[in-house]
């Protein structure tokens, strides 16, 4: 997955000034990033019909939310996700589990930036060690190697700066690494 | 709430963009949206002064009505008790 750009393109900046003035005007956006917000849903419901509701009900609270929107230079798409984000907390809030499927391609991400080749076997035992990380360091491996988002995107996601996230995420790493040396 | 991860060697099937599209409807949105906003922006009930009068009333009334009952029960006991030898 591709890492976008950090800087927001002039036309958008445009479409979001005019989006804020009339909502009717809020089209291009939402079809532009309808299918990113539905694919970052649906990587953690796995379900068709529930990834549409969440991610129309994220982007009706996008669309109320415009207003208190500023422009700071982030992505757009950040922003949607944190309030993405925040429609999937309310929906597991009533849930004892929270089960989430990580791709082959994904793994094998996450063990080159751990300096560390995740073979078939230790595959198992990384989806152990990530079950036992607290959600909120979860969410920075999610959120970095799952979603493929950048550290600026991050930061914008969990409301920190991109050098915390960037931080708390090699910080996760190592404690990954010590998780799964410990269990041999 | 408890997170499990699942690693498939397989992998996870990315949607296609076809399969999302099917459920892209801008029309939709805006017609919730406004739906909502109305909602938001209706006048309750206590800040209408018609309608606030006409609560005013009918709280008066009950209290009213709970007045003369409560003061013919108490009068008919009282009857009661003089009534008796």
């Amino acid at each position: 997955m591709d890492v976008s750009a950090v800087q927001v393109p002039t036309h958008e900046t445009a479409e979001i000034q005019a989006a804020k003035a009339d909502p009717r005007r809020f089209t291009p956006l939402y079809e532009r990033y309808h299918a990113d917000v539905f694919r970052f849903v649906h990587r953690r419901v796995q379900r068709m019909e529930l990834a549409a509701d969440l991610s129309q009900e994220t982007f009706l609270k996008a669309l109320s939310a415009l207003p208190r929107y500023e422009d700071r230079g982030t992505p757009f798409r950040a922003w949607l996700y944190r309030i993405a984000l925040n429609e999937l907390r309310m929906h597991w809030r009533k849930r004892k589990e929270v089960v989430i499927e990580m791709s082959f391609a994904e793994v094998r991400g996450l063990g080159e930036e751990m300096g560390a080749d995740i073979e078939d076997e230790r595959m198992q035992k990384l989806a152990w060690a990530l079950g036992r990380l607290p959600s909120s360091k979860a969410r920075l491996i999610e959120l970095r190697f799952m979603d493929g988002l950048s550290f600026a995107e991050m930061g914008v996601v969990l409301e920190i700066g991109e050098d915390a996230a960037k931080m708390r995420t090699h910080r996760v790493l190592g404690l990954l690494r010590s998780m799964m040396t410990t269990r041999g | 709430m408890k997170h499990r991860y699942q690693i498939s060697k397989e992998g996870r099937k990315e949607l296609t963009d076809a399969e999302i599209t099917k459920y892209r409807d801008p029309k939709k949105l805006l017609y919730n949206y406004q739906r909502a906003k109305l909602l938001l922006h209706k006048k309750p009930l206590y800040k209408d002064p018609k309608s606030f009068l006409v609560l005013i009333l009918i709280v008066a009334l009950a209290i009213f009505i709970a007045e003369v009952v409560e003061k013919d029960r108490s009068t008919g006991i009282e009857d009661r008790e003089q009534q008796v030898p």
